[in-house]
């Protein structure tokens, strides 16, 4: 163990020495701390627009005024996408996703407003945050830091000397990796120590319940993430015969890792799973409204059926003679009808996305950065999984909204009357402000099991090359 | 040229082709850049086909219109469709007609924003930004990843290519123990990087122009007025984007140091302009003129009268729009006639007009955000160029600004069209049929070209730079 601590000691001192070391270190230091601040600037921005955008939304649909529950269901309410303050840290894909959303009655609109419309192409090349640094910058950093672990040491002869004096390769892999790792702990803490202090500062909309064990389990995955960037960059220098090519391949890896592979996967899904335009997804909605989901319960046909089901149960022979308005019984059944068949539309939609995006899960087998990407966007609460959860809750809230004011209508007014009934802020207080809590932490790790085995293997596969290339290696060179 | 610079072009093609490594990167980059066109033309046919269907239902729609003129009014179905096609009172918030940005024949080989925005929308005399603020179906993690389009690879592994051919130019020789035989030579050494940069620039230059060639021709016909500009612009891109990878690797390699510290510097640079510079300016762009739209999101709401049974408002509503239409204001003498459906119809359109500052103001900030972060274009040659790209392939932001320019002023065609009708008291006839408002989109041809051509002049400029720091250095520079 000692010649371990020994060999790690010396290594530390080697990379003290070299200016290209400490200038990157400063770089990441510079980027990681730029990335921090624009990031605590940006969520404060946003959260307090939200926040202000949805109180005054609240006081809006509370003081909308006496007026029938139909027209209020029409004039409706917007739900804003609330800023977690994991966003901070990994961005994710919230420039991509919709940030508000119109509920009305008898109409899924879509999410409107994607950041990114509102910036120009350059938006494509990526925005600079924490997880960005991590994920893609700081294997780079490792790669130039452990490119010559090996390569350096056999071409100034020392590696003869170390093994002839009876350390172990084992030895020396292990004595690198220790200091490879402490020294990018060294780099990166200071940034934990000033995200933490940041933290504690915020205050945080609320929606994300488990903070604590994201961040715990963010650290675990990173520390596992670059820890096969360090033991891999190792076997490649230990395999090399010179600098030069342990450096190519490496570069050559990263490239691949982390730009050719998740941009042709996800071009892969996409070709494979079409999606369909807004236009004929919304045709094809309309269409099993008009005509039933089967194609022959039309919805006059349902609507006659509704009626014939109230008299018989009512017993009486008129709509006008049933305790309460059917207007408002068959405007809530329509909206059950269409959130039925909007349902199954939907559904499909996401199986699509699912298997767009499954082709890129399976790929971090191939890339390991694929794994930290979904992993990390999922545990800041960025992901696709929580905008779908969200779109899910909040259609949720338009359906509850919905159904009151249609069955308030039902219960309070009468048939063939309109304006004559007026409900006022009694029914809007009933209807709760909206609010929105991500789902917890294992349940959303449960969505990425494929990424975490995928990390794991890559883990476990690394460990065993260099197992067994340093058994496979010759004492004496 | 002289006898020197043929042996050394020789020699260096005949180090080439023994070179298996730098063959197959060269074919695997082409085979990538054939793919990335395959995968453009498979994008912008989805789109083509989409706006095919699209016009299907469109034509469909005001078919059903004009036959139900010509039908025998038998059943109450029968009688709802004339209803609809004859009657403004509904065909002003019934009828569609579908705003179209058809891609442009090069949209293929640089995607840009045409994922990101809608290109099509159906409009009918409904409160505009009611309808303009819907998405296309998207997948986010496919729009946060990117297009493997025919740009990306010129942008991002065309430099990758130009790296690993000549970092090891000058290194290369010193650490084979050459470098001491070349001093000796009559020729200097400068001349003798000179000449093999300038091989490796047509070979991967030539290259790059091969695929373009391919994408271009494939994509489209070159030779028609629309494309020929465009495909000449793309060219001379290609050409000087190419120029200033090597003018910066020259510089690079001027600096004399080792192989590796070579390649990490070229990296760096590269790392530096495609990844760190554009990731940098993104936060702050956002940072420094952050977006509201929480505000935008209000005048999307679907507004109606307080109160729809008071005469008295919906009367005072029409007066408000009057005053604002001159030529309908004769029509207040009819007011008394389909007096809900003129105030609906006045509301909507009085909505929009007041909403108009606040789309206004907003769109503003967006082009302030674009036009300072443009400046930057100086030092992002990368950015630059894919900026130029779009340019010439119209999937840029400002084509999609235009875009909603001119819808504005067809949706504006669409409500007078209809309006004229309502408020006039005036059925549909047939043969207002044929002269149905249509959508036509403005462009600035002139504006289009002088954009390229000054983002192409800001990368000829650096590459100069990179070029003659190169040249000064690699000359003073000792071994």
């Amino acid at each position: 163990m000692n010649e371990v601590l020994l060999i790690a000691k010396k290594e530390i001192q080697i990379a003290l020495r070299k200016k290209l070391i400490a200038a990157l270190a400063i770089v990441i230091i510079g980027l990681l701390s730029i990335a921090l601040y624009t990031g605590y600037v940006a969520y404060n921005q946003q959260q307090t627009i939200i926040e202000q955008a949805k109180q005054e939304n609240r006081t809006e649909w509370l003081g909308q005024g006496d007026k029938h529950p139909h027209i209020a269901a029409h004039y409706g309410t917007f739900v804003f996408k609330p800023k977690t303050i994991l966003s901070l840290f990994d961005f994710g894909l919230d420039t991509y996703t919709g940030t508000s959303v119109y509920l009305e009655a008898h109409y899924q609109h879509e999410f409107m407003f994607r950041p990114a419309q509102d910036h120009s192409s350059m938006i494509r090349f990526g925005e600079l945050s924490a997880a960005m640094v991590f994920q893609i910058l700081i294997p780079l950093l490792i790669i130039f830091l452990a490119f010559t672990a090996f390569t350096e040491e056999r071409e100034n002869g020392t590696l003869k000397l170390l093994i002839s004096q009876g350390v172990s390769y084992s030895s020396i892999i292990k004595g690198k990796i220790i200091a490879y790792v402490s020294i990018l702990f060294a780099i990166v803490i200071p940034f934990f120590v000033i995200a933490f202090i940041l933290s504690t500062v915020i205050t945080d909309s609320g929606s994300i319940p488990d903070v604590g064990l994201r961040v715990l389990f963010l650290l675990i995955v990173y520390a596992v993430y670059l820890s096969i960037f360090v033991a891999f960059s190792v076997w490649v220098s230990m395999q090399s015969s010179t600098g030069r090519n342990a450096l190519l391949t490496l570069l050559t890896c990263w490239i691949l890792f982390t730009i050719i592979i998740p941009k042709t996967t996800a071009n892969f899904g996409e070709s494979f799973y079409p999606l369909p335009s807004m236009k004929i997804y919304r045709e094809a909605i309309q269409k099993d409204i008009r005509n039933g989901l089967d194609g022959k319960n039309p919805k006059i046909a349902r609507e006659q059926q509704l009626k014939k089901e109230y008299l018989q149960h009512y017993n009486v022979d008129s709509i006008h003679k049933l305790p309460l308005n059917f207007e408002g019984i068959r405007m809530q059944a329509g909206e059950d009808y269409g959130n039925k068949v909007y349902d199954v539309h939907w559904e499909r939609l996401i199986d699509i996305f699912n298997h767009q995006n499954r082709i890129s899960s399976l790929s971090s087998f191939i890339t390991p950065y694929l794994a930290i990407r979904n992993v990390s966007m999922g545990l800041a609460a960025t992901d696709l999984n929580t905008s779908i959860h969200f779109q899910k809750v909040t259609e949720n809230y338009r359906r509850e909204l919905i159904r009151k004011m249609n069955l308030d209508m039902a219960q309070n007014s009468k048939y063939g009357e309109f304006y004559e009934y007026k409900a006022d802020k009694n029914l809007w207080k009933t209807v709760k402000d909206f609010r929105y809590t991500t789902m917890s932490a294992y349940e959303i790790l449960r969505q990425y099991l494929i990424e975490l085995l995928s990390l794991c293997c890559w883990g476990l596969v690394i460990f065993f090359l260099l197992n067994y290339s340093s058994h496979k290696k010759k004492p004496v060179l | 040229m002289s006898k020197v610079t043929i042996t050394l072009l020789r020699y260096e093609w005949i180090a080439f082709t023994r070179n298996t490594f730098q063959i197959v990167m060269l074919g695997c980059t082409f085979l990538l850049g054939l793919y990335s066109i395959y995968y453009g033309q498979s994008e912008i046919k989805v789109q083509r086909d989409t706006i095919q269907d699209v016009m299907e239902i469109e034509k469909t729609e005001f078919h059903q219109y004009q036959a139900s003129f010509k039908e025998e009014l038998a059943s109450v179905e029968q009688k709802k469709k004339l209803e609809i096609a004859s009657d403004p009172a509904y065909a002003w918030h019934r009828h569609g007609y579908h705003a179209i940005l058809h891609p442009h024949d090069y949209a293929a080989l640089a995607i840009g924003q045409c994922d990101l925005h809608p290109y099509y929308y159906r409009l009918t005399g409904m409160s505009l930004h009611y309808q303009l603020f819907e998405n296309e179906i998207a997948n986010p993690v496919k729009l946060y990843v990117g297009n493997f389009d025919l740009s990306f690879v010129l942008i991002y592994l065309f430099p990758l290519l130009i790296i690993a051919f000549c970092y090891g130019l000058y290194s290369g020789e010193k650490e084979n123990g050459v470098l001491p035989l070349l001093y000796i030579q009559t020729v200097n050494i400068r001349r003798i990087i000179i000449v093999r940069l300038v091989l490796y620039f047509f070979l991967i230059t030539g290259l790059a122009l091969l695929i373009s060639m391919i994408g271009l021709t494939t994509s489209g016909n070159i030779m028609t007025s629309e494309n020929s500009l465009a495909a000449l612009f793309w060219i001379l891109g290609v050409i000087i984007y190419c120029a200033f990878w090597f003018a910066v690797l020259f510089f690079i390699v001027s600096l004399k140091m080792n192989s590796s510290f070579t390649a990490i510097t070229a990296a760096g640079v590269w790392l530096l302009f495609l990844i760190i510079i554009p990731a940098v300016l993104n936060v702050w762009v956002t940072t420094r003129y952050p977006l509201d739209s929480t505000s935008l999101a209000e005048i999307t709401r679907r507004t109606s009268l307080e109160n729809e049974e008071d005469k008295n408002e919906a009367r005072e509503v029409i007066y408000e729009f009057l005053a604002h239409n001159p030529h309908l204001q004769g029509s207040d003498s009819l007011i008394h006639n389909n007096t809900l459906a003129k105030a609906y119809a006045a509301l909507t359109s009085l909505k929009d007009m007041h909403s108009k500052k606040d789309v206004d103001h907003y769109n503003n900030q967006v082009y302030q955000r674009n036009r300072w972060i443009s400046d930057f274009h100086w030092v992002n040659p990368a950015v630059n160029m894919q900026s130029i790209f779009i340019h010439i392939a119209k999937t840029d932001l400002n084509t999609f600004h235009q875009f909603h320019t001119s819808i504005e002023s067809f949706h504006r065609n669409i409500s007078d069209f209809y309006f004229q009708k309502l408020f006039w008291d005036k059925p549909i006839q047939r043969e207002d049929y044929s002269r149905l408002p249509s959508f036509k989109i403005k462009t600035d041809e002139v504006k289009w070209s002088t954009l390229i051509l000054l983002g192409i002049v800001k990368i000829s400029i650096a590459t100069i730079l990179f070029f003659g720091i190169g040249f000064i250095i690699m000359k003073k520079k000792k071994i």
